[in-house]
């Protein structure tokens, strides 16, 4: 391992080069992706639960299913659409991270008891997380670069780090190690969304109103999905209105 | 002093080209186990426990990902950090009452 000197005195150039290599990303998830059973810790003891709980949680993870789904279709085909290489990499590499979350997700459905994953989303998907998808799809199928980022990395990314945020206050241990494994891998997909937006402001400040469009048209679905999804956990009120602020703070900091 | 390994109180040094009159506390920093950056990283960033969490002088909380950014040199206004967990440049800046506080820099 080499040594280095103050982070925070690289040159910022150095810096944004840096964190989206793929030598970045592997030194980043090495660690806490190792050793894992299912997406978790192996030794952490499942605990048994109840049946309203298992109805809960089934839908719970049903709708991250959709919206990870969603992610991992959307990255794949935004690594096409990308302006740099640097920007294809960082794709490629949030399109592994959700094709984990993706296979974690239909695994712990398996393991509590879900026999058909596949039919079970079909079947309790949330309409808002559906639609989200669609609206997302849309964009990247008709090259909407900019568009689609901020659907995926800002309004997406948002409402999963702060759905799975409050999901970890109330959820039992096995799913929570998961989550929370999950939740590192969405820290990075939310920072680059909000530093490419800021971008492609700088460069083309006349794009700002479409985006905005966008963000009118699908924060509500994120929102409700969100909401609903923290109110079928049982998730306190209190919570679920500080950690939505995270996507009103990031669209804020945009100027949106 | 919660958050960090407190070195010492040392004359001056600024990561800016201004020259600064009063000297900073440096500070040495330790592993605290964050492991979502690559190793050689890992001490210049730690988890964020909360509200009640309270950040040491030569420590910042990253606002898009709320990790806890952190320096060998206390902070000050002008400075700036970056959070490599979620590939974020933030800069310190002095608010009301002279509080820090931080600014994402696109």
């Amino acid at each position: 391992m080499s040594e280095v000197g103050e982070v925070h005195d690289l040159d910022p150039e150095v810096f944004e080069r840096e964190v989206r290599t793929f030598d970045h990303w592997f030194g980043a998830v090495q660690d806490y992706l190792s050793d894992l059973e299912h997406g978790h810790r192996a030794d952490i003891a499942s605990e048994e639960l109840a049946a309203d709980e298992v109805d809960r949680l089934t839908t719970a993870l049903c709708n991250y299913a959709v919206a990870e789904t969603a992610a991992l279709e959307a990255s794949s085909g935004l690594v096409r659409l990308a302006p740099n290489h640097a920007s294809k990499i960082f794709l490629a590499t949030q399109a592994v991270d959700e094709a984990r979350h993706v296979e974690v997700i239909l695994q712990r459905l398996e393991d509590i008891g879900v026999e058909d994953p596949a039919a079970e989303i079909e079947r309790r998907a949330n309409p808002a997380v559906r639609e989200f998808k669609n609206r997302l799809l849309y964009l990247v199928d008709s090259n909407q670069w900019d568009l689609a980022i901020f659907a995926q990395n800002v309004s997406l990314e948002a409402m999963e780090f702060s759905a799975f945020r409050a999901h970890a206050t109330v959820g039992d241990p096995v799913t929570c190690d998961m989550l929370e494994r999950m939740l590192r891998d969405e820290r990075r997909h939310l920072g680059f969304g909000e530093n490419e937006i800021a971008r492609c402001l700088r460069t083309d400040p006349s794009r700002g109103a479409q985006i905005a469009s966008v963000k009118n048209e699908l924060e509500s679905l994120a929102i409700n999905t969100f909401e609903y999804t923290a109110k079928e956990l049982e998730v306190e009120s209190d919570t679920i209105t500080k950690l939505g602020r995270d996507y009103r703070d990031a669209v804020e900091r945009l100027g949106l | 002093m919660s958050g960090s390994s407190h070195a010492a109180a040392e004359a001056g040094d600024s990561p800016g080209k201004i020259k600064e009159t009063k000297p900073r506390r440096r500070y040495e920093l330790d592993d605290r186990g964050f492991d979502e950056v690559p190793r050689k990283y890992r001490k210049y960033y730690r988890k964020w426990e909360g509200p009640d969490d309270e950040l040491a002088p030569n420590e910042a909380l990253c606002p898009v990902c709320k990790i806890v950014m952190r320096s060998v040199r206390e902070l000050r206004d002008g400075d700036q950090l970056y959070c490599m967990a979620c590939m974020t440049r933030v800069r310190i800046v002095s608010g009301e009452n002279g509080r820090l506080e931080t600014r994402v820099t696109y």
